[in-house]
């Protein structure tokens, strides 16, 4: 039971990750209608700037808002200056451009920051605590509540804000909104810049589990797509939902099923995502596209 | 202009030109070097791979990042067989059936979600294959790779083994090539053009766009499968490695930058994957990926068509610059650029 317990909250911290992950890629797509291959990348050059900071002996803390401020203007400048162009062309190739954006940034860290294993503080002490007869990690538990705390923010910020209601009108139809008058330019970089945030977030929280790698996040990028799917592209709290289970559900897989184990465990979203795509081909929570010939 | 473009229409002239690349390809492996014959040997494996990739890709406009997974399992399934004594011709063929039955299945669950789906699932293959290619090492020699030695020149030809591989990729290269080419011409080249441009137009034909994307997605795997078996002609040894992450991206790039949708564009991309890494290694060892990405970035702004599309551009250019041809001036610089996928059918031709 102890074990159980402890598994279910890595997962659940891990599933917090990919969720953080998945809205990025969410908040992107609503907006733009393209999926960001290079939003991992992106977020690993946003922990490897607060590596920097680190170095330049600034707290841990202050570090990662620094990134988390450079983040925001790097995701805005990727979109006015590399993605805008391809926005309005075919989405494959905007798929294309935003894997040759993956691979640049990947080759940048590696070449400013070498391919070796950095270590990264944890944000957390590395205690555990008695919970439920299981022992806890501070740090898995710290990261799930920092990841709800953020959804939470960016619900309000959507929901009861005007900048919220311009992103949105932008997200749902960008020529009435520019007809309306938003500045419907400004309001996708900021949209970048925002997924850009949850991104360099992500990677700070993941960085000290994983040490810093350029490649760090590639396999959280394929568990955030796999949420995405499976949730649905029009529903963010079907992805979060889906981020968590596929997280929780990985992390039994590995210990209880002896085939799968820790190696094997990233095949675990896939059979659901095949089992889920034979069965519900909209996602768990998506609505089906309706297209108007 | 006229006068080349009835040149290259003339029956005898293509038919004197298609004889020329066939003694080309002949003579070529007699006389190259050995380091120049296995570098044209790895760019026909990795031609025959972008040009499976270019099927699904290109012609059917449904992004795959997982095609390297299907060259990995047929450079697996060979190295099996061979080390086993199977015989060749059936290591052939199911070094081609086992990838093309592993695509079908993909497809069958990715197919069924619309647009970028099969981007999200195919990027998965990659990253479960290497683990899952450890992970069965009874088959596949775990991290270690395997190794297997079947395609040395045998006695009676009195050719070095450099010549005799390369004779191998030639011949399997250009059937697959060929075969591909009349493919994709063809009454199934035609579906697959309506469901990448407009997949409700695609139905109201009476083409199912889901039965299409899964039958280019199952010949994409097939033609991955030959490229694995060439790839264990040339190279004799697979690991994991082979079917890394790194690998499937930089076989999307190549693709790109030779020019989707485009036969001769797959050759290019081949000599693209093969050559580009050693040119990059060059200048910076450190830097290859960035680079690797910047051209890619590059490209798709300046070139979008490929590197095919050199030609047809540059003709463009001169004709647009000769005055009194008002259809053609300044539309090359300012119009928006088109799909890479876009490559007319007059730049196709052999």
């Amino acid at each position: 039971m102890g074990t159980f317990v402890q598994l279910v909250i890595d997962g659940l911290s891990a599933g917090s990750i990919y969720a953080a992950l998945a809205l990025a890629i969410v908040l992107v797509n609503q907006a733009t209608g393209l999926i960001n291959f290079a939003q991992g990348g992106m977020a690993v050059l946003s922990a490897y700037i607060a590596y920097a900071f680190l170095q330049l002996g600034l707290p841990l803390i202050v570090a990662i808002l620094a990134a988390i401020v450079a983040s925001f203007a790097l995701g805005a400048f990727i979109e006015r200056f590399l993605m805008r162009r391809f926005e309005r062309g075919e989405p494959d190739t905007a798929i294309v451009v935003t894997v040759g954006l993956l691979t640049l940034i990947t080759g940048i860290c590696g070449w400013i920051w070498s391919y070796n294993n950095l270590q990264f503080p944890s944000l957390f002490p590395l205690d555990s605590i008695n919970f439920l007869g299981a022992v806890v990690s501070v740090r898995s538990i710290g990261t799930t509540l920092v990841i709800i705390g953020i959804m939470l923010l960016l619900q309000l910020l959507f929901l009861r804000t005007k900048l919220g209601l311009a992103l949105r009108a932008v997200a749902s139809n960008p020529q009435s909104a520019s007809f309306s008058g938003l500045p419907v330019g400004r309001l996708l970089m900021a949209g970048w810049g925002l997924a850009a945030v949850l991104g360099a977030v992500a990677g700070a929280l993941i960085a000290p589990q994983l040490t810093l790698t350029p490649g760090m996040m590639d396999t959280a990028l394929v568990y955030a797509l796999a949420a995405v799917i499976l949730g649905g592209m029009s529903s963010p709290i079907g992805v979060v939902i889906a981020a968590w289970a596929i997280g929780i559900l990985e992390n039994l897989a590995a210990v209880y099923v002896p085939f799968i184990g820790y190696d094997l465990k990233i095949a675990v979203p896939f059979i659901l995502i095949f089992v889920v795509l034979i069965l519900r081909p909209q996602g768990l929570f998506g609505r089906k596209d309706v297209v108007r010939v | 202009m006229a006068q080349a473009a009835g040149l290259k229409n003339n029956k005898w002239v293509r038919l004197a030109g298609i004889l020329i690349v066939v003694v080309l390809l002949a003579v070529a492996p007699l006389i190259l070097p050995e380091f120049a014959n296995q570098t044209v040997a790895r760019i026909g494996v990795f031609a025959v791979a972008v040009l499976g990739l270019n099927v699904v890709m290109g012609y059917t406009g449904q992004v795959s990042l997982g095609q390297i997974f299907f060259v990995g399992v047929g450079a697996y399934v060979t190295a099996y067989g061979v080390n086993n004594d199977w015989n060749i011709v059936l290591v052939f063929l199911l070094a081609i059936l086992i990838p093309g039955i592993a695509g079908l299945l993909v497809a069958l669950a990715a197919a069924r979600l619309g647009g970028l789906a099969i981007a999200m699932v195919t990027i998965a293959l990659p990253i479960v294959g290497v683990p899952l290619a450890k992970r069965l090492s009874e088959f596949t020699g775990g991290s270690q790779g395997t190794s297997a030695r079947f395609s040395d020149a045998p006695e009676w030809t009195g050719l070095f083994d450099d010549q005799w591989q390369l004779y191998i990729v030639i011949v399997i290269g250009a059937a697959t090539f060929l075969l591909t080419r009349n493919l994709v011409r063809g009454k199934y080249g035609r579906a697959f053009g309506i469901v990448k441009s407009n997949e409700a137009v695609a139905s109201s034909m009476g083409i199912s766009p889901y039965r299409y994307k899964v039958l280019a997605f199952t010949i994409a795997s097939l033609i991955g499968g030959v490229a694995g078996f060439l790839y264990m002609v040339v190279v004799q040894y697979t690991s994991p490695e082979t079917m890394s992450f790194g690998h499937s991206i930089t076989l999307l790039a190549s693709m790109v930058i030779g020019g989707a949708g485009s036969i001769i564009g797959s050759l290019l991309g081949g000599a693209y994957y093969v050559l580009a890494p050693q040119l990059t290694n060059l200048i910076d060892p450190n830097l290859t990926a960035a680079l690797q990405g910047a051209i890619l970035l590059l490209i798709l702004f300046v070139l979008p068509g490929g590197l095919v599309s050199l030609p047809r551009l540059w003709r463009r250019k001169r004709r647009g610059a000769r005055p009194g041809d008002p259809a053609q001036t300044g539309t090359v610089p300012t119009s928006p650029p088109p799909a890479p996928q876009n490559t007319q059918s007059e730049e196709r031709g052999t």
